[in-house]
């Protein structure tokens, strides 16, 4: 892997990370209106669009720390 | 108006945007950052965002509202108005777009045709732009005016606060990005309101019975295939010729602001990944914007007008929560049309206006500069245009229509210079400025050539057709092109395998 490809590999964690963030604290908010809704299908529907976009969002934030962290390791050796 | 926690996630979401493209900032360092994204970016944010800026909310609400209005027949748009053009896309024109290391489509006309040509097609494309920077920051206005309750010039301002900051420093990446997480949230969102929409139909087959059901104007709602004689703007025959040969290969391949985003990957195999996981994810998208209107017509038969169709369902059937969430995916459709046209329009006078005709040596860093300028005074541009959008209604509908002149010539020179040694330069200029002519009289006199209301698909084709004619016809009677010039910018079998060499 030539530096290039480092740089670039170090970008795309970082976005990742920053949009995982992002998408994952939307589905806590959406977890949260659960709160708001008054049938029982709503209240589904609130959940597994909020667990959804938490795992989204988790996940990226999964891959891009691990991402960054196998970079560094290489980087050590 | 929204209410409580709508409202708040709607407001979160606006913020929260700004911070996402802010924090893209970082990442830019040179023009190369700014206008292709330094060259980096995966397949998979790249093909969400085409997506994303090919179905903005305009057209989320217009193919809901057209679905309303005349069925299942508009889906072609999303399919074979689409999916073949993409493939097309990526296994022929791409690859040299991004072996040529092009910012811009018309900086390929250049070469292949003459500098004419290239400006021609590239103020066509800025005033295109500019006009409808005006227009989506009304409607992003009447937007927030509606759901908040903000005056419209605050509206305005805000829109152009959010959209300005993180487009002037974050650049393409950051229009990307904020793509991806728009494109996240509307499919979650489109099919929540799928699923709750069918249960309040009572399933599909008692929605198919319901509507069939309704009268002899929805007797065709579940043609895909409509009769050419049909008074939709629908026919087989446009869809066949106008749409699926013409439009839709000339806005996949020929538009700046799709296919720069293909020139933001990392390598040639993510250029062609995007364009080939954008066309799998557009399949979905008449699921999410026609069975809506499909639904709307049982849930709320009596609109007055079809656009309102996707907002009352959202506002009826979502529940809290959701119903912020699509908004605020709407509003952000809004904000990522105005972002793709800025930094598009500021790629193609920073790379064929300016750096060709102003300042040609500068440094990188000038041209990274005179980008940034140059997306600041579009945003002002945009700004103080938008009212106009409110005195003239059909303002955006004849930016479009002015844009179909312009796709069928367009798509017959990219067509013939990728495939055809022979076409020459002159050939290509006066294909592009005939067609446009020939396509601008149709539309005039259109009464005495077709019979329906809106015959843009007819002129696309026929525009197309008779741009690829005189594109031949002039070629043969010119001096054709040296093998040389022609060296990476027309077709060869290599450009199917691994071979980098062309």
């Amino acid at each position: 892997m030539d530096k290039i490809d480092i740089i670039n590999k170090r970008k795309t964690a970082k976005i990742n990370n920053a949009l995982g963030v992002f998408i994952a604290l939307f589905g806590l908010i959406v977890l949260a209106a659960m709160a708001y809704t008054e049938t029982s299908v709503q209240l589904l529907t609130d959940m597994v669009a909020g667990l959804v976009l938490v795992s989204i969002g988790g996940g990226m934030i999964w891959v891009s720390r691990r991402s960054i962290k196998k970079m560094e390791s290489e980087n050590e050796q | 108006m929204l209410s409580g926690i709508d409202y708040f996630i709607v407001i979160a979401y606006i913020i929260g945007m700004l911070l996402l493209g802010l924090y893209f900032k970082k990442f830019v360092n040179s023009s190369e950052d700014y206008f292709l994204g330094g060259k980096s970016l995966p397949f998979w944010a790249i093909g969400m965002s085409i997506v994303v800026s090919d179905i903005g909310a305009l057209d989320f609400v217009g193919v809901s509202g057209q679905a309303y209005r005349y069925g299942v027949s508009v889906g072609n748009f999303d399919w074979v108005g689409s999916v073949p053009a993409m493939l097309l896309a990526a296994f022929i024109f791409i690859p040299y777009f991004w072996r040529g290391g092009m910012y811009t489509i018309p900086e390929y006309l250049g070469r292949r045709y003459n500098k004419s040509v290239r400006t021609i097609a590239s103020v066509t494309w800025i005033l295109f732009f500019a006009l409808d920077l005006g227009v989506l920051f009304w409607a992003s206005a009447v937007l927030l005016n509606v759901l908040m309750g903000w005056p419209i010039w605050i509206s305005i301002l805000s829109t152009a606060g959010v959209v300005g900051l993180y487009t002037y420093f974050g650049g393409i990446t950051a229009v990307i990005m904020t793509d991806v997480v728009q494109m996240i949230i509307m499919f979650i969102g489109g099919f929540a309101l799928v699923f709750l929409g069918l249960h309040a139909v009572g399933g599909w087959e008692n929605m198919v019975e319901k509507i069939s059901t309704m009268g002899p104007e929805y007797q065709s709602h579940f043609d895909i295939i409509q009769p050419s004689d049909t008074k939709s703007p629908f026919p087989w025959t446009g869809i066949l010729f106008g749409l699926t040969f013409v439009m839709a290969n000339a806005y996949m391949i020929g538009n700046q602001s799709i296919v720069q985003r293909c020139l933001t990957a990392k390598n040639e195999w993510h250029a062609k990944a995007s364009m080939i996981f954008g066309s799998a994810l557009k399949m979905f998208i008449p699921i999410l914007v026609l069975f809506p209107g499909l639904m709307a017509v049982v849930v709320h038969p009596d609109l007055a007008d079809g656009d309102q169709a996707l907002p009352m369902m959202i506002k009826s059937i979502l529940p809290p929560g959701l119903v912020g969430l699509m908004f605020a995916a709407f509003f952000a459709g809004l904000m990522s049309s105005v972002d793709s046209l800025l930094n598009s329009t500021a790629t193609l006078f920073t790379k064929d206006i300016y750096q060709p005709f102003i300042k040609k040596d500068a440094d990188d860093k000038h041209y990274l500069k005179v980008g940034q300028i140059t997306t600041l005074v579009l945003l002002i541009f945009g700004v103080a245009t938008s009212p106009i959008s409110s005195d003239f209604p059909g303002i955006y509908v004849a930016i479009q229509t002015f844009m179909s002149y312009f796709q069928g010539p367009l798509f017959a020179i990219l067509l013939l210079g990728i495939f055809w040694k022979r076409t020459t330069q002159w050939g290509g200029l006066s294909a592009l400025v005939i067609g446009i002519a020939f396509a601008v009289f149709l539309n005039v006199f259109k009464e005495h050539f077709f019979h329906i209301e809106d015959p843009f698909l007819y002129i696309s084709w026929w525009s197309f057709l008779v741009g690829f004619v005189i594109n031949v016809v002039v070629s043969l009677m010119t001096k054709k092109h040296s093998e040389d010039d022609l060296k990476g910018l027309v077709f060869s079998s290599k450009i199917l395998t691994k071979n980098k060499s062309l």
